[in-house]
């Protein structure tokens, strides 16, 4: 039998698997400003970006993705640092909208100079985290768990250790209700119509053909070859020779669940089910992406070991390789290498995954949020033309 | 311990789970092949003949092509493989 799942119920009706205080600057030039009070602070984390308020091609993406963080469920505040301008101001209102309880924000114009924006930022910080602790955990459904999966540095046991075994979990927490999406367009391409004969309806498995056509013909317009790219050649040095090779074995990490729906970058996650969204390949804009659309928890899977976290989304590092686990025991939360060391089944390892995932959603704190990975990227589909 | 790993039975390739030095011996499931060439762990080595532009299947999939006959043992990656779908690729 199962542990129980316990979580922080928002006003909305959403859950939090993190009681995050964000402090989150609305331009570039508030980044430095946002991570003194984070450091400063009680325990509030902060993410910078190098958005200043360009309107161009991707600026409804760049609203989004800020929007949706801010509004992320993890997070029991967010503390906005704005120069007040229509768009700043209007990222706030979409973060309300999006279900935001607590907005704070510290308006440079009013305030005038950092040092004091810093002040009051830390003050303000340090009485959100007071309230923020006397918000207790209570008993949560399985649909509060919303996983996003992710895979970065491939490696050729990708596919037959982390990712198959992530799937077995993934299967498992869809089967009792939990959301689990799977992203990444770049390397599922080669594998769609695998993915797609697996959608709940023909129209659901067209869309996933499409969305991977779409990314096909963007790529083909810029001219890019994309052999250059992907596999990478850390790809290519672990033993993957294609990008047919790489995707097939990224797909692994979806399991065997039927696919319930496509999602835009960012677009809301709100039901149970197994999703296929359309994210960039590049790991921190992914994550933060997945942050976005209100995902509360991600397993990470990889096989050259990378650090990338989120402020405020867990992230679960599962290493497909021993040699690497071994090597970076203070990145790695789960060893999946043992299933290719023949010690291990898929099914036993996929098991200690599902126990791990409900550990880090009860509040066990990963080696990603302990070591303080608090990436940040936005995702760009064309050049800034301000720049 | 196993040294290589089948993934699915239409395969032609299986997966080193160890570094293979030329003149290794695999007999297990069913294989009986010595290694043709280095191969690094994690690496494919061909399970079966695989002649220029047929495919090569591993999860029971197509993930490519040949680009040149390879033999059993035989290192299958960059230097005899293209994939199949860019429409940039260029087969020589």
């Amino acid at each position: 039998m199962s542990k129980e799942l316990t979580a922080f119920e928002r006003s909305d009706g959403r859950w939090g698997l993190r009681n995050h205080v964000l402090i989150l600057p609305l331009h570039s030039a508030f980044s430095a400003t946002a991570r003194k009070i984070a450091d400063e602070s009680n325990g509030a984390v902060a993410v910078s970006h190098d958005w200043s308020g360009e309107i161009d091609a991707d600026f409804d993406r760049i609203v989004k993705t800020i929007s949706g963080f801010a509004a992320n469920p993890n997070n029991f505040a967010t503390i906005f640092i704005t120069i007040g301008t229509p768009n700043e101001l209007g990222i706030i209102e979409l973060a309300r909208k999006l279900g935001l309880s607590k907005a704070e924000v510290l308006n440079v114009a009013e305030l005038g100079s950092m040092g004091k924006i810093a002040e009051i930022g830390l003050q303000m910080a340090n009485s959100l985290l007071k309230e923020a602790k006397a918000v207790s955990r209570i008993s949560a459904p399985w649909s509060a768990i919303k996983l996003g999966q992710e895979c970065g540095g491939s490696d050729a046991l990708s596919g037959i250790t982390a990712n198959p075994a992530l799937g077995v979990a993934s299967d498992r927490l869809v089967e009792l209700g939990s959301s689990s999406v799977l992203g990444e367009t770049t390397e599922i391409l080669g594998a769609e119509h695998l993915l797609a004969a697996r959608a709940i309806t023909p129209e659901i498995g067209a869309q996933i053909v499409e969305t991977v056509a779409r990314y096909e013909r963007s790529i083909n317009y810029e001219g890019i070859d994309m052999r250059g790219a992907q596999p990478s050649r850390g790809n290519i040095e672990g033993g993957l020779t294609t990008l047919e090779e790489k995707s097939l074995g990224a797909a692994k990490k979806a399991g065997s669940a039927q696919f319930s729906g496509v999602f835009e970058f960012a677009d809301q996650v709100t039901k149970p089910g197994l999703y296929f969204m359309d994210t960039p390949g590049h790991d921190t804009e992914q994550l933060t992406g997945y942050g976005a659309g209100g995902i509360n928890i991600i397993v990470f899977t990889t096989g050259r070991g990378t650090p990338t976290g989120s402020a405020i989304v867990p992230t679960i590092k599962v290493a497909t390789n021993t040699t690497m686990a071994d090597a970076i025991p203070d990145l790695i939360d789960l060893n999946a290498g043992t299933i290719a060391d023949g010690l291990k089944t898929l099914n036993d390892v996929g098991g200690e995954l599902f126990d791990l995932i409900l550990e880090v959603a009860n509040g066990q704190l990963t080696k990603a949020e302990k070591g303080l990975h608090h990436e940040f990227s936005l995702s760009r589909m064309y050049n800034t033309i301000i720049r | 311990m196993r040294k290589v790993l089948v993934l699915n039975e239409k395969d032609n390739i299986a997966v080193c789970l160890v570094e293979m030095a030329i003149g290794e011996v695999i007999g297990q499931d069913g294989l009986n092949l010595t290694i043709q060439s280095l191969i690094p762990r994690g690496h494919k080595v061909a399970t079966s003949p695989i002649a220029k532009n047929e495919g090569i299947i591993k999860y029971g999939e197509r993930m490519g092509h040949a680009t040149t006959d390879i033999k059993v043992g035989e290192h299958v990656h960059t230097h005899n493989v293209l994939g199949d779908r860019l429409s940039t690729e260029q087969v020589v």
